[in-house]
């Protein structure tokens, strides 16, 4: 059977489009704060007791926290708590779904099954419920607010690596590759893999940005990092009676939170939509 | 809020602008009024209209011209230079291959283009000048003009009646009670189908709602793009009798798009033949297939393989397609044209009258020499199953959920060095048989004997005998889009293919293997995504045949190929099954194709082998009524084939 | 037949909803062995050790006895509605929901009609101006709803209007019903904006893909009206954005959590922190409970919703 190729009306590549741009710009300026933050601002956590809580002024560009920590240099040092956690999150959970999701996909069988009613099951639960709940009657911390998001989120990569194999699964070159008797470990990794890497990737940025959000939020009810930290999701905490002084400790790690969280979706987002016109176009 | 919607689904489906093609929203502004007056070159304007001008304010027709189709965003233009015209009662039918430009022009005629594409040139229908104006074309749409679309699987809305479908497309006033059942009636549907949701209609039957739809509105002009392409043969002919019965009947024009040149002589009054987003070629059906003023329109009926003989040789156009750009200011075919000119490659022909009624855009219509007729080919004699590189034996699957058996019990087996060809429609159990020889599916009772080794189940064979068999027997699928890897290069692809055929794989040897399917050197650096649907075929045979197996699987390998490119891979296949005395399974639903290549053919009903024997006997003498309904669903560009 | 196969359909559904249920109940019960320290430990809380308190808690929690005998006892209890005493209060933790359910009712009520209100409209805009500024204003929007935390959003919106525009009160849950459904809207607003966004996603992508499908084309070129068009494409869409609804519940009840404790609102949220704080592992376990069958009873109704709006589920036919 012809089937005419729906091909002609679709729109070749322009420029990534301004809001990719400027999420892109956002996420390296969080990157900088990252991984820089201990030389941009040594002392961020130096309290001024006797200088209080100040609305913005010279020297204090956002003002101070009540502690007298500047805002400006406590939202640069917060990057520094908030990203890396996410990080982890989001590439273990995806080193899990890749790990899972592709044999499951590619061989089926009992892995499968098992695979599934893992997602099944997990999907069910809001995760940021659980990993509270867990979290604190386990009083673990941090570290395993970390581990609880890893294996909550590892169903949902995995569900979408074994989406995408098995999309690939039956294709006649998969086939081709097991008629020429490949092994199913070099299928897998050479063949089917690259083809389904950049929906793994776009994914990483889609969970990266729901585990920053879900850290900051842990950290917001005191269950994550301990108090005083420069974290945004406990400075806003810290500071959540304090907006009517200074409004500046609430706006600007809400914001860094709101603004992070929406340039990796943004750019996961974006970053799906090519595989997927790349997909159509074949 | 912290939600995960991370999901595949909700991955894909955010997203600003998610992209591509296809007609979009409801009537908002504009939309439909893409086409709007251009200022028309005056050769166009000339090249338009043939001896019996007709009235330009004729009702209850169309007229076409100068139109043009661009994609304003990339600057590419997709046709051009369009202009054609269906007389009331009169059917046309624009016949074309892949990126033709033919479905294009009917949905621009129509003010239905997809996102993203912008006409110009002048629409005329039922008298009515619309390119101007969205307006009436709104509301000609319907109770005017109408437009059956391909596929019958996506065509109707999924969650509706189709009762209620077809009615509300009624117009204003009439009673649904009354007229729904008539229209079902009209094309021989009983009156409770009305009732009945889409999915649960067969597509034949699904296609006849279709119909029954696009006629509620009272149409003069019904535009039908490729109405039955995606149903089985047999099915194809009852719905294109039937809309050819309709269509005489209420005295509509008729506009039919279609690939297949033998069904647009069958079917209508005259023919369109389109090429490269020009028109090539115009005339009355009769006088176009007696002789074509043409060397595409030549090419292209040389191409299509008849049912009834074997030819020695497929006479194959070189090359493939081009898009309309790459031959702009010259002859759109020049380039693979056996009887082009230095000419033909300077100017851009436009369609000329040639005699009364036909046009042509070629510069040497007039002196285009007399052709040969193609030579007979000849079947091989069967010469036993002394040494039987495959024997199947009763083989039966069953798939989980399927009210019955893809397979119940088939037996078949090939000679070493034969061709057998196994036919069928969809749902015969024919692919399932190959995907069963081939491994890629475990028969739930059977045997399959693979130069004598046990092949029935390959999980339960040794680590050598699988690698026996799979060297024993290799496969090339339908799509050629699918079938190559397309994060890895040809020469990538080709080497492992060579290596594990236990072959040397260096990059010589990947170039030789290269050259034996007709592609050039160069290719091995290149990925899948730069090459044509032909030429990735010819590399997904080239990676089946590396290691020389005893029996290439070939499932529907042309099926989904232009007819030009179709000859081509034909061609090839015959000619390596010479050189390397390969014996082939060859799958197919086309038993014009499978008579070029087979020496014996079965013959698959619903799972069951209804007919076997020699490809001659077979086709000549058909013994079983479905064998003959197959036969006398191959269009033979006779008038009257429909019946 | 086919009413049959719906009859298979549903009960299938059930009961796996059933299981669902059960082996989350087990995952709740544990949650008694997974608190660090004894068993004992965390059942007396910061009560003294006497033997009486202990012997109390060995008679109701039955800890001598084999643990899948501990958990029926447990599951016994809660099916009777007895969901234990609060370590921290010492009072029956079922009355404690009892009082507190209501706010948490009446909250995430009021945010799913605040983000059903605008999420689809909105939705709908994007897709119909697909490409357009309104599209992309929509679409980035969505994402930025999507990506808040609420209570993110909660403290920025009693910046701007309880604290700025003093339009709103900062705490408190207000008297009577005009007075607390004023209280309860900048709260609502900032359940109800990840929601929106989730909303806003799925039924723009949902509509496109079927304004895209052939039946759409195929609608208008047998002349249509767009409202009927429209109609089709949007009966249609409703499927995917029923898939949805379960996501946003889930959101929505993870949400109620920090934006009660973001506004200092006495909800089931707030009781949940306040107990985990306090590692009271009784009314914790109850909460965890009551939440699992929230979720659960959502998803089935999903389920069963998504039948009856699509017959090819409810007719047993084939997705295509």
């Amino acid at each position: 059977m012809k089937h005419p190729r729906a091909g002609l009306a679709r729109e070749t590549r322009r420029r990534p489009p301004i809001s990719v741009a400027v999420a892109l710009a956002v996420l390296v300026a969080v990157a900088v704060a990252t991984v820089f933050a201990p030389w941009i601002v040594p002392d961020a956590t130096a309290q001024d007791l006797m200088l209080g809580i100040t609305g913005p002024g010279p020297g204090h560009p956002l003002g101070t926290d009540d502690l007298g920590r500047d805002v400006l240099e406590l939202l640069v040092a917060g990057a520094r708590t908030a990203v890396p956690g996410a990080l982890c999150v989001a590439a273990g959970s995806m080193l899990i779904g890749n790990l899972v999701g592709l044999p499951a996909g590619y061989l089926g069988g009992w892995v499968d099954a098992l695979a599934m009613r893992w997602a099944d099951l997990v999907f069910s639960l809001p995760a940021l419920l659980v990993a509270i709940v867990v979290a604190g009657v386990l009083g673990g911390g941090y570290g395993l607010a970390i581990a609880v998001l890893v294996v909550l989120f590892a169903p949902t990569d995995t569900r979408v690596v074994r989406g995408a194999v098995l999309e690939q699964r039956h294709r006649p070159y998969v086939e081709a590759a097991q008629l020429k008797n490949l092994s199913a470990w070099r299928i897998m990794t050479r063949h089917v893999w690259p083809n389904i890497a950049p929906v793994a990737l776009a994914n990483v940025f889609l969970n990266f940005a729901y585990a920053l959000v879900s850290l900051a939020s842990l950290s917001f009810l005191g269950l994550g990092v301990p108090a005083g930290s420069p974290d945004w999701g406990r400075t806003l905490s810290d500071n959540r009676t304090q907006f009517l002084t200074n409004p500046w400790t609430v706006i600007a790690p809400g914001l860094a939170i709101i603004a992070t969280a929406a340039a990796l979706n943004i750019v996961g987002d974006w970053l799906y939509e090519r595989v997927d016109r790349r997909g159509r176009a074949r | 809020m912290a939600s995960r919607a991370d999901g595949p689904g909700a991955g894909n489906a955010g997203g600003p602008g998610t992209g591509g093609g296809g007609a979009g929203r409801p009537e908002a502004a504009g939309l439909s009024g893409g086409i709007r007056d251009a200022g028309l070159s005056g050769d166009v304007r000339g090249a338009g209209l043939s001896g019996d001008v007709r009235n330009a304010g004729l009702s209850g027709g169309v007229r076409v011209e100068g139109l043009a189709v661009r994609q304003p965003a990339t600057g590419r233009t997709l046709l051009s230079g369009v202009s054609f015209e269906v007389a009331p009662g009169e059917s046309v039918a624009i016949v074309g291959e892949s990126g033709s430009g033919k479905s294009l022009t009917v949905r621009a005629m129509l003010g239905l283009l997809p996102r993203g594409l912008e006409a110009t040139g002048r629409v005329d229908v039922d008298g009515v000048r619309v390119d101007d104006d969205p307006r009436t074309r709104a509301r000609q749409r319907g109770g005017v003009v109408s437009l059956l679309m391909q596929d019958p699987f996506t065509l109707l809305n999924p969650l509706r009646r189709v009762g209620r479908q077809i009615a509300d497309g009624l117009p204003k006033g009439a009673d649904p009670k009354v007229e729904v059942p008539r229209l079902l009636a009209e094309v021989g549907l009983p009156e409770d189908v009305a009732g009945r949701h889409p999915f649960q209609l067969s597509g034949g039957m699904r296609q006849r709602v279709g119909l029954a739809a696009a006629l509620a509105g009272g149409p003069r002009v019904l535009v039908a793009d490729e109405p039955t392409t995606a149903l089985d043969a047999t099915t194809q002919r009852e719905v294109l009798a039937l809309v050819r019965r309709i269509q005489r009947e209420r005295d509509m024009a008729f506009v039919l798009i279609t690939h297949d040149l033998r069904l647009a002589f069958s079917t209508c009054d005259r023919v369109v033949v389109m090429y490269a987003g020009r028109i090539m070629e115009t005339g009355g059906a009769a006088a176009v297939r007696n002789e074509q003023l043409h060397p595409y329109t030549r090419a292209l009926l040389a191409a299509e393989p008849p049912a009834d003989r074997r030819l020695a040789v497929i006479p194959a156009v070189p090359g493939s397609v081009p898009a309309h750009d790459a031959v702009a200011d010259r002859c759109a075919f020049a380039e693979r044209c056996s009887l082009a000119v230095a000419e033909c490659l300077a100017v851009g022909p436009v369609p000329k009258a040639v005699r009364p009624g036909r046009e042509s855009a070629c510069l040497r219509a007039t002196e285009l020499p007399a052709q040969p007729a193609p030579a007979p080919g000849v079947t091989l004699p069967f010469r036993g199953l002394a040494d039987a590189v495959l024997d199947v034996r009763d083989l039966r699957r069953t798939f989980a959920g399927a009210g019955r058996p893809a397979l119940a019990g088939v037996s078949l087996s090939i000679a070493s060095g034969e061709v057998v060809g196994v036919v069928g429609e969809s749902g015969s159990g024919k692919t399932t048989l190959a995907r069963c020889v081939a491994g890629l599916e475990r028969p739930d009772a059977g045997t399959i004997l693979l130069d004598g080794v046990d092949c029935s189940d390959y999980g339960r064979l040794s680590r050598t005998a699988v690698r026996q068999a799979r060297r024993t027997a290799q496969m090339i699928f339908q799509d050629p889009y699918s079938t190559l890897n397309p994060a890895r290069t040809i020469g990538a692809a080709l080497a492992e293919a060579l290596r594990a055929d236990g072959r040397p794989a260096a990059s010589g040897d990947v170039a030789r293997l290269l050259e034996s399917v007709g592609l050039g050197r160069d290719m091995a650096g290149m990925r899948p995504a730069g090459l044509s649907g032909g030429e990735r075929q010819r590399v997904a045979i080239a990676r089946a045949v590396a290691g020389e197996p005893r029996l290439l699987i070939c499932d529907e390998p042309v099926s989904a190929l232009d007819v030009s490119v179709q000859a081509q891979i034909l061609g090839l296949l015959a000619e390596l099954r010479e050189r390397l005395s390969m014996a082939m399974l060859f799958i197919t639903h086309d038993l014009a194709v499978v008579r070029q290549i087979a020496d014996r053919l079965y013959v698959l009903e619903a799972g069951r082998c209804v007919e076997t024997g020699s490809a001659d006997q077979v086709l000549d003498a058909p013994a079983h009524p479905y064998t003959r309904a197959l036969l006398a669903s191959v269009p033979d560009g006779s008038a009257g084939w429909l019946g | 037949m086919a009413w049959r196969s719906w009859g298979a359909f549903l009960l299938r559904r059930f009961a796996g909803t059933a299981v669902v249920v059960v082996l989350l109940s087990i995952g709740v019960f544990g949650l008694l062995y997974l608190a660090p320290g004894s068993v004992q430990q965390t059942l007396l809380g910061t009560r003294p050790a006497t033997p009486e308190t202990i012997a109390a808690i060995q008679a109701r929690y039955h800890l001598d006895d084999p643990l899948p005998v501990q958990y029926l006892s447990w599951l016994g209890g809660v099916l009777r509605g007895d969901l234990g005493v609060s370590i921290r209060t010492g009072s029956p933790v079922a009355d404690m929901i009892g009082d507190r359910l209501p706010l948490t009712l009446a909250l995430t009520g009021y945010g799913t009609l605040l983000s059903l209100l605008a999420g689809i409209p909105l939705g709908v805009a994007g897709a119909l101006r697909r490409g357009r500024a309104t599209d992309r204003l929509v679409v980035t929007a969505g994402v930025v709803g999507l990506s808040a935390p609420p209570f993110a959003v909660g403290l920025l919106l009693l910046v701007v209007f309880a604290a700025w525009l003093g339009w709103f009160p900062v705490y408190g849950t207000g008297e009577g019903l005009a007075d607390q459904i004023w209280h309860l809207t900048l709260p609502a607003a900032a359940l109800a904006v990840g929601a929106v966004g989730m909303l806003v996603r799925f039924s723009r992508a949902a509509l496109i893909r079927e304004l895209d499908q052939d039946y759409v084309v195929f609608a208008r070129a047998r002349g249509l009206s767009s409202a009927a068009v429209l109609g089709y494409a949007l009966r249609n869409s409703l499927v995917p954005i029923l898939t949805a609804a379960g996501l946003i519940v889930t959101g929505m009840l993870a949400g109620t959590v920090l934006v009660e404790v973001t506004f200092a609102l006495p909800g089931l949220g707030s009781l949940l922190v306040d107990s985990v704080t306090f590692k009271d592992v009784p009314a914790v376990q109850a909460l965890a409970l009551l939440l699992t069958l929230l979720i659960a009873v959502v998803n089935l109704l999903v389920d069963v919703g998504y039948s009856v709006v699509d017959p090819r589920v409810r007719l047993g036919g084939r997705t295509s």
